[in-house]
């Protein structure tokens, strides 16, 4: 689902690279957490998956499409294909629960009758039954982070992105959070999340790839997030 | 493809960006405006010229009693003379066809066009008889260009007072329009120029309002085109009013200024046009260009600042 071939990436005007050499291979319904401390190149992968980055050598293959080849008008088709959840949730303030999770389809030219259909279904899938019409800022951090996984997961993506979704949630609401991701993965959905929240690494006790410096040093199935002698942490 | 998702959020940007949308609406309507005085003075400088350039002649005068050339010598022109310069007339390559005029249609004409019912203008009717119009031959060239070689040839004869060139003439009539052409076209495209940089403005501004939206339509696959469309439709609108106004300013400017000024004119003048006026064909084909021009000068910076803003 998600292939990186010796992938290398430099930013403009930067001498150390952000990626180097990096080869993984992420299949299809995976659950994959990305660990690493910050500037390790998490961030730069996951802009990499949505092809808001190239590679700079290297080959990155998302969903069967090499990335660095995909035609400028062609990365719409395959966003619709990710969905992508963020720290801050990113929510749109002036709309309801229902209109920012059917932002996500409308945006894309899906009619309303269909919108009508999947919104509340997918708002009971993330526990935000009957709260369609609430507003964000009526929500708590969790519910928010719910309406954001909710509209990130409402065209059934095969891809599902999440950046630190647990950043600003406490344990209890994180554990919630990444239920309902389990839950999404195991439709079939592949997950590759970034974190650094080591109790729920530890707990979910899923494939680890760890970032240090922009290399892979580990990658490891069923991992913690701390590596065996590493002492990088 | 959802339009009412455009639709709405361009109202809103409308609403959200009024002053300045309102500014860019002030701006494209007045640079327009001029764009398009200065199409139809464009348009009344060639019609001056053909219309002119048809008819384009030269006049010899020939002595009157008064003349005081060194060829009126003997005052008025003669027969004699008055055969000579007919037969350089008629043996000349360059002359199609020449029509002698009398005192007395000169002074037909003269009374026509100068004498109104004003007191001093009566007076000076009262003073002038025909006896002091100059005879004269209207030549009409071959070709209105080559008017020297005619002029040349007539006007060391005897019994010429003066040889004109209508062209001569017309000059400062010409260099004026075209004047005023350059000024109206030159103003204008300054003022393009601020229009082109406030739609870069209202567009910056509009999408730094719109920049979370923006951020989840990039993300979860919108179409570039469908992102820009609220932008296009924004500054599109304000074109098109900037235009319809301008429109009414050119058609307020033709109704009022050419068809007012031309039916004010005296009865004389009115019958006998000395220029052939623009029309209504004329002031169509500006608005058309100025419709454009407005359009283009909006919609393309528009997709290309919102290409930038964006990063689509």
């Amino acid at each position: 689902m998600i292939r990186f071939e010796n992938v290398t990436a430099t930013y403009p005007g930067q001498t150390k690279s952000a990626l180097e050499q990096v080869s993984i291979d992420i299949e299809k319904g995976e659950f994959v957490f990305l660990v690493g401390a910050s500037g390790s190149g998490k961030s730069t992968f996951l802009r990499m998956v949505l092809r808001e980055a190239r590679p700079t050598s290297g080959k990155v293959y998302v969903a069967g499409k090499e990335i660095n080849r995909l035609a400028s008008w062609k990365v719409p088709a395959l966003r619709r294909q990710i969905g992508t959840v963020f720290q801050d949730f990113r929510l749109l303030p002036n709309k309801t629960v229902a209109e920012n999770v059917g932002f996500a389809l409308q945006v894309i030219g899906k009619p309303r009758a269909h919108i009508r259909k999947v919104v509340p279904e997918t708002l009971e899938l993330v526990g935000l039954d009957g709260m369609g019409a609430r507003m964000p800022d009526e929500l708590s951090g969790g519910e928010q982070q719910r309406v954001a996984v909710a509209r990130a997961f409402v065209n059934r993506p095969m891809i599902l992105i999440a950046d630190e979704p647990t950043g600003n949630l406490d344990p209890t609401t994180s554990l919630g959070i990444m239920n309902l991701l389990d839950r999404i993965n195991s439709t079939g959905t592949t997950v590759v999340m970034a974190t650094h929240d080591v109790s729920i690494v530890d707990q979910m006790r899923k494939r680890v790839i760890e970032l240090v410096g922009g290399h892979v040093v580990r990658d490891q199935s069923e991992g913690v997030y701390r590596s065996h002698g590493g002492g990088r942490h | 493809m959802q339009l009412r998702y455009v639709f709405s959020e361009a109202r809103t940007g409308f609403r959200r960006n009024l002053s300045m949308t309102i500014a860019l609406i002030v701006t494209i309507f007045v640079s327009l405006t001029l764009v398009g005085v200065g199409l139809l003075l464009q348009a009344q400088a060639t019609k001056a010229e053909n219309y002119w350039g048809n008819k384009l002649q030269i006049t010899v005068f020939l002595c009157t009693a008064n003349s005081r050339s060194p060829q009126c010598t003997n005052g008025a022109a003669d027969e004699a003379q008055k055969q000579g310069i007919q037969d350089v007339l008629t043996s000349h390559p360059e002359v199609a066809s020449y029509r002698f005029q009398t005192k007395q249609e000169a002074y037909d004409i003269w009374r026509r066009v100068y004498i109104g019912k004003d007191k001093s203008e009566q007076q000076v009717l009262s003073t002038v008889t025909v006896e002091d119009m100059p005879e004269s031959y209207w030549v009409t060239l071959k070709d209105p260009q080559k008017y020297q070689g005619v002029e040349a040839a007539v006007s060391g004869m005897d019994g010429v007072n003066n040889v004109q060139d209508l062209r001569a003439v017309l000059k400062p009539i010409y260099e004026f329009i075209n004047g005023m052409k350059i000024g109206a076209l030159g103003v204008a495209a300054f003022l393009l120029l601020a229009a082109v940089l406030q739609v870069a403005n209202t567009i910056r501004l509009a999408a730094f309002a719109r920049r979370r939206e923006i951020g989840i339509m990039r993300l979860v696959g919108a179409s570039t085109l469908y992102i820009q469309l609220p932008f296009v439709m924004e500054t599109l609108v304000a074109a098109v009013i900037g235009v319809v106004l301008a429109a009414l300013a050119i058609s307020a400017l033709m109704f009022f200024k050419v068809y007012g000024g031309y039916f004010g004119l005296p009865p004389g003048l009115r019958s006998s046009p000395i220029v052939e006026w623009i029309d209504w064909w004329d002031a169509a084909r500006a608005i058309g260009g100025i419709a454009i021009l407005g359009v283009v000068l909006t919609v393309i910076p528009t997709l290309v600042m919102t290409r930038k803003y964006l990063k689509v």
